[in-house]
């Protein structure tokens, strides 16, 4: 249960909350209706759960709880490409799906999260999300950690905050099952939603780490300037900071940071693929322009929703030639300094390269 | 309720296809089979679209966990579009739509045909094809997993 019962109606949230720069959007007033009148406001479907307000407010209210209990069970207003990858979550939950037939040899296993349905559904992205997986296995063979690749289900973090816990349940029902069986002690994660999920929302009662905590033993000599941004899901929900910095800047990178960083990191506006829309296109296009106003080459980032998003946004037209920096995934920025990504191996078996 | 259940499954179950018919080409197809007693199976129900890039992964991923057996996406042949281009974005999208579901072992429930205004011959033959392929793959699992 969420504490709202105990906001004193300050309005600190409604200021901070970004969604408030571009819309009428306002946590306090969501708390009051809710409070008050029991009434649900329209509000909780346009809140990105980026977790700014929670920051903020004097009294801790659990905000983002708030946000997800108002939402479960309830059709979300809208979600971005009409929902393909809930139906696919959707449609996956519904079946008895694959289990790891033998305990491998590995205590260490990776998952590579949604990135092969992002590179066939957002194939006009013109990004490589496959990469991402071929990247962190390369990087965690060099660290000699030899992982076993997981062919789990979604994790279920979209349905989870689009408010339909039913889907979100029989994925983790069954991903736990598979974790079980494989055998592993540590489950590795490149993606930061599905760290957040392992982390909080499944009670694995194994190790769940986030490939940057690993990579700053990498030993690399990088000359380069780069900028990272947040993801709301490693950065505010899990509280990491330090350690993608550090797998920067061990490998000899330099960071710029952006006028928000850290704590107050600017959303990418998107989040859960609901809320893709005039407004949230206003809060991506000032966070690309954070990125731009550092100089640096390269942005950063260890979500793949966020690359999907941003990447996006310079496809479109009015955004061509505006941006002229890369936006890459970590794992994949610093794999890539060990040459040419190397040819689809038998680690991203599953993956496919969008055909166009 | 128990006879029911003792009735060999080939008797009782008929598959149940989704067929998303372009306006321009494959409905006229359609619709000429008809008018043409070309017979076929009735296994399909027909969804009548504008164009078959208006056919969304979304719209697919939804009826086959709905418990749609088999989706059939018909549009012009190539360089026929209504649209100029609409069915070449459509290959796309439906190819990759395949693949995301070969995951799932669905990838042979969702066909991708062209079937033009003339060719009302050719749908009933590619729904008496699609028919017979989804008998040999059985029911959408889904139903199975449900019950
Ligand atoms: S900051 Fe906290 S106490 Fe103040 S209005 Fe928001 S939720 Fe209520
Ligand atoms: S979580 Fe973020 S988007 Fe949602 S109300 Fe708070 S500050 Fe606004
Ligand atoms: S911003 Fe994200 S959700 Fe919106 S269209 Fe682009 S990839 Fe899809
Ligand atoms: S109008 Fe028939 S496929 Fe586009």
């Amino acid at each position: 249960m969420s504490n709202v019962q105990s906001c004193y109606q300050c309005g600190k949230c409604t200021s901070i909350c970004p969604m408030r720069r571009v819309s009428k959007t306002s946590p306090r007033s969501s708390i009051y209706n809710a409070n008050v009148y029991g009434l649900e406001s329209k509000d909780i479907w346009t809140c990105l759960t980026c977790g700014l307000c929670p920051q903020e407010c004097p009294q801790q209210v659990d905000f983002l709880n708030f946000i997800r209990e108002e939402r479960q069970g309830k059709q979300p207003l809208d979600i971005a490409h009409l929902g393909v990858f809930t139906e696919l979550a959707n449609l996956s939950s519904k079946l008895n799906g694959n289990i790891a037939d033998k305990p491998a040899d590995s205590k260490i296993g990776f998952f590579p999260g949604c990135v092969d349905s992002l590179d066939l559904f957002l194939h006009d992205v013109k990004t490589n999300f496959g990469e991402i997986t071929t990247s962190s296995v390369k990087l965690l063979d060099k660290l000699g950690m030899k992982p076993q690749l997981l062919n789990m289900k979604c994790c279920g973090h979209d349905v989870l905050w689009q408010g339909k816990k039913d889907i979100f349940d029989a994925l983790k029902a069954h991903n736990k099952k598979y974790i079980k069986e494989s055998g592993i002690d540590t489950l590795v994660t490149s993606c930061a939603e599905c760290y957040r999920t392992f982390s909080k929302d499944y009670d694995l009662g194994i190790k769940v780490v986030h490939i940057s905590e690993l990579l700053d033993k990498l030993g690399l000599k990088i000359d380069a300037d780069v900028t990272f941004h947040d993801p709301c899901r490693l950065g505010r929900h899990m509280g990491m900071y330090d350690a993608p910095r550090k797998a920067l800047t061990a490998n000899g990178v330099r960071i710029k940071e952006m006028e928000h960083s850290r704590e107050n990191a600017l959303c990418c506006g998107v989040s859960n693929f609901m809320n893709c829309n005039e407004q949230t296109k206003a809060l991506r296009i000032a966070r690309m322009n954070e990125a731009r106003a550092t100089g640096a080459k390269t942005l950063i980032t260890t979500c793949s929703k966020c690359l999907a998003h941003f990447n996006c946004l310079k496809t479109e037209k009015d955004a061509v030639n505006k941006y002229d920096f890369d936006i890459v995934d970590l794992s994949v920025f610093l794999a890539r300094q060990f040459g040419e990504p190397a040819k689809k191996e038998q680690a991203s078996a599953g993956s496919s390269k969008p055909e166009v | 309720m128990n006879a029911e259940a003792q009735t060999p499954i080939g008797d009782a179950w008929e598959p149940n296809i989704l067929a998303f018919c372009c306006n321009w080409c494959s409905y006229a197809g359609a619709d000429l089979a008809g008018v043409s007693r070309f017979q076929y199976p009735p296994t399909v129900k027909i969804l009548r679209v504008m164009c078959s890039s208006r056919v969304e992964p979304a719209f697919i991923l939804k009826a086959l966990k709905d418990g749609a057996d088999g989706v059939l996406v018909a549009g012009c042949h190539i360089g026929d579009c209504h649209y100029i281009d609409g069915n070449k974005n459509a290959e796309i999208r439906i190819n990759n739509t395949k693949k995301a579901l070969g995951k799932l072992g669905f990838d042979k429930r969702l066909r991708l045909e062209w079937i033009s205004a003339s060719e009302g011959l050719r749908f009933s033959e590619v729904i008496r094809d699609f028919t017979e392929e989804i008998k040999k793959l059985g029911q959408n699992p889904v139903k199975e997993v449900k019950k």
